[in-house]
């Protein structure tokens, strides 16, 4: 178990989420230090939403605890300005234009109107959707759907983002401006906490992983220690790493406590 | 500062979502056409009625005359708050994209912007119509003020009974996130309860007709007196007002208290719904467990004879997805509304009148279930296979008519039996028979009709209805199908029991009107038919 850090932007101690007599987390505990990238992986229904609802402070553990750069998660009025959270699913509204959600958003994080202009403007021309942005979200793509929502995910300079899967169902360009914006997001010392199955996408982007099976980190470090540690080899890739601590936990019941 | 900070947010998002919902009326052609057509006949009757409305206000002479003031003035508040209750349970209980707004601001924001939305809609909806009601009468009477002093009460009490009537409704969905089996016995608590009002309804008319009601009794029980004053202070300053009670003012000073409590319960109900774990997701994964355990072993088998055809294919697995999924068919309960009168009709009917009405009703709800039940939003239903669907060798013909078909092996039963089995009650053989016989061309009719109408204007949006999410067709598809359905059913019926009991003699002009009948209904239904295979043989996913 990590120890607590009191600098770290994620700090989640021993979380345990039952659901009646199933348990969905087993004694969760992350501690991740600020300006990190932390690829959070495991098969489905290893309980990875689950982890991120209750990091998010939308869902509460069964026991253990949880803050984020110092603050409680059940602080939600402190913790919003802090954190932005792109689920799987995008929360666009339909009836909305890019401009039109971007600017509702705006307005509900408190940001200044000129200011959230200025960075909707650079966003929006980022992600080459300025042609776009006051058509409605309804007739958009896959990709500009994820893109529009990644903005607003963003958009208040959040110090921790928390990503489900954003590149999934995306075509190679729209997922690599994700994946440099992921990286860009970082430099800029925010935290980002991605989820995701798409392994390449951790092994180009994240300083540490932490792979989640039945309920339980299973392993944890640098993309290059879970590969040593998995013994997959010298060789072996992020997915054999993956493939061997999903499928055989006895073996490597000790991996995260390394 | 944070509560004005929450207030900002919560009216921002209320904005956002009354816009949202404007859009979402004007978002398809179809949409603004019913709509059209809605303020079509509620405006018109409205039109027509205002100059009774203007004459009323010029001829009132005091509060006290105007017809059951107490009860009504009563039954506002309640009827508000159960209105706003029943909303929060079917729509506004939940905000679109939790995980964005309750990441963004605080929950009181988010409480209080659905609430303004809500408001918003139903002023939309039932402040225009009433406003102009009230202004009519105001111009009669001669009082302006009236306006002011009738905005003054009705404000506060409207913002009191929603904000309640929402807290209400959040402990309620509470209630079903603790206890899921108390949601699904309140289902059919809640059917047979309607069931009940609508035929005590027609009972309760009929003695208010005849006067066999102790109306005035009645009126001062169902009368709160500080309610009736506080509502009577709308006509303060005007002919009509009476004299100033302190209850009144007390009630009004109630009302703009208990407003803040509630949005300070509602706030806290609403917070521990939304971060409390969804009891939805676990049934679903108990619901999951135990499909899987009662299992489907083996393949799809169709039983002869319809295994012998596509179409028959097609009837089954309609069957029995339909039996596996029953609340696809929600949008039935419409049939409840037309059971009340009838129901009336059965009780006092006469011992001897009782069995061929009961034989009609059987052969017309046999109808009913025969086109209602599959086919009238066939795009929309087939819409997530069609990829498969569209693709297989399987003409268009076979998928149509299997819908068709799975109406028909539903309503004749019923159509048939139903009359046969009124044969204990006193129907002639002869006329049960001929009951059952016309009930099944009906059901034929009635199956071919749907899918056509159905097909004209597909619904492909899964909603919320009667507390089952699913893609129930559109409420203007099934108005229109039951008026052209029912009526042409009625005069079927009429004809046949005239027939069977010897009051029609055969004249050419008789022999006329049922060839145009028969033509017309075997026309629209056969043409109707057709259509829904040429919209299938053409289906674009546009």
């Amino acid at each position: 178990m990590p120890s607590t850090n009191a600098d770290a932007a994620v700090e989640a101690v021993d979380l345990r989420k039952t659901y009646g007599s199933e348990v969905a987390l087993d004694g969760v505990s992350l501690s991740i230090p600020s300006g990190t990238v932390y690829g959070f992986l495991g098969p489905n229904g290893a309980g990875k939403t689950t982890t991120m609802r209750i990091l998010t402070g939308l869902s509460q553990p069964t026991s253990g605890s949880v803050r984020i750069c110092g603050l409680d998660v059940s602080d939600r009025e402190k913790l919003a300005p802090h954190v932005g959270y792109l689920p799987e699913t995008p929360p666009l509204y339909d009836e909305f234009s890019a401009r039109e959600q971007l600017d509702y958003v705006g307005d509900l994080r408190d940001i200044p109107s000129e200011t959230a202009e200025a960075r909707i403007d650079d966003l929006l021309d980022a992600f080459g959707l300025v042609g776009d942005a006051n058509k409605r979200i309804g007739t958009y793509s896959k990709g500009m759907k994820q893109k529009t929502a990644f903005i607003q995910s963003v958009l208040h300079e959040p110090d921790v983002l928390f990503l489900d899967e954003p590149t999934s169902g995306l075509d190679p360009r729209a997922a690599r401006q994700i994946r440099t914006s992921i990286g860009d997001v970082a430099d800029s010392g925010s935290t980002v906490f991605l989820s995701t199955h798409i392994l390449p996408v951790v092994e180009a982007v994240a300083d540490e992983v932490g792979v989640l099976f039945d309920g339980r980190v299973v392993a944890e470090g640098t993309p290059d220690e879970v590969k040593s540690r998995a013994q997959t080899g010298g060789e072996g890739s992020l997915e054999d790493a993956f493939l061997a601590v999903t499928s055989d936990e006895t073996r490597l019941s000790g991996v995260a406590d390394e | 500062m944070s509560l004005r900070r929450d207030v900002r947010h919560g009216l921002r998002i209320g904005r956002a979502e009354f816009v949202r919902s404007l859009r979402g009326y004007a978002s398809e052609t179809r949409r603004i056409v019913g709509l059209l057509l809605l303020l079509l006949f509620f405006g018109g009757n409205l039109l027509v009625s205002l100059p009774v409305v203007y004459v009323a206000g010029q001829s009132a002479q005091s509060v006290t005359e105007i017809p059951f003031f107490g009860p009504v003035a009563t039954a506002i508040p309640v009827v508000l708050t159960l209105l706003a209750t029943f909303r929060t349970l079917e729509r506004i209980g939940r905000v679109e994209h939790e995980s964005l707004v309750l990441t963004t601001v605080h929950p009181r924001a988010v409480v209080v912007g659905l609430i303004t939305a809500e408001v918003g809609r139903i002023a939309l909806w039932f402040g225009l119509p009433f406003a102009v009601v009230a202004a009519t009468f105001t111009a009669g009477l001669g009082a302006p003020s009236l306006l002011v002093t009738a905005t003054a009460v009705v404000v506060p009490l409207a913002c009191c009974t929603t904000v309640w009537g929402y807290a209400v409704g959040i402990a309620v969905l509470r209630g079903f996130e603790r206890l899921p089996g108390v949601r699904r016995t309140l289902k059919v608590v809640g059917f047979v309860a309607m069931v009940g009002v609508v035929l005590v309804s027609q009972s309760v008319g009929r003695s208010l007709a005849d006067g066999s009601l102790p109306v005035d009794t009645l009126a001062a029980t169902l009368t709160f007196g500080p309610l009736a004053d506080f509502l009577a202070l709308a006509f303060v300053g005007t002919p009509l007002a009476r004299p100033f009670s302190v209850a009144a003012v007390a009630t009004l000073a109630a009302i703009v208290a208990l407003t803040p409590v509630g949005l300070v319960v509602a706030t806290r109900q609403a917070s521990a719904l939304w971060f409390a774990d969804r009891a939805s997701g676990r049934d679903r994964d108990s619901a999951a467990t135990v499909a899987k355990a009662d299992g489907s072993p083996g393949g799809f088998s169709t039983p002869k004879p319809l295994s012998a055809t596509k179409g028959g294919h097609v009837a089954w697995g309609l069957l029995v997805r339909g039996v596996r999924h029953p609340q696809k068919f929600t949008h039935l309960v419409m049939l409840v509304f037309f059971l009340g009168p009838l129901g009336t009709t059965i009780v006092q009917s006469s011992a001897d009148g009782l069995g061929p009405i009961l034989a009609a009703s059987g052969a017309g709800l046999g109808t009913y279930l025969a086109g209602a039940t599959f086919g009238l939003n066939p795009l929309g239903d087939d819409r997530p296979q069609f990829p498969m669907l569209l693709l297989t060798p399987t003409a268009p013909r076979a998928l149509v008519r299997g819908r068709v078909l799975a109406g028909v092996i539903l309503g004749v039963p019923v159509a048939a039996a139903l009359p046969l089995a009124t044969v204990a009650l006193g129907t002639s053989p002869l006329s049960a028979v001929a009951f059952a016989l016309v009930g099944v061309l009906m059901c034929l009719a009635a199956a071919a009709f749907a899918v056509g109408i159905g097909a004209a204007y597909p619904i492909y949006e899964e909603r919320e209805f009667w507390g089952a999410t699913t893609v129930v067709p559109s409420t203007l598809v099934l108005m229109g199908f039951m008026f052209v359905v029912g009526p042409g059913t009625v005069i079927g019926l009429v004809a046949t029991w005239f027939g069977v009991t010897g009051h029609l003699s055969a004249t050419p002009l008789l022999a006329g009107g049922l060839g145009l009948y028969l033509l017309v209904t075997g026309g629209v239904s056969y043409g109707s038919y057709r259509y829904a295979i040429r919209r299938y043989r053409t289906y674009t996913f546009d």
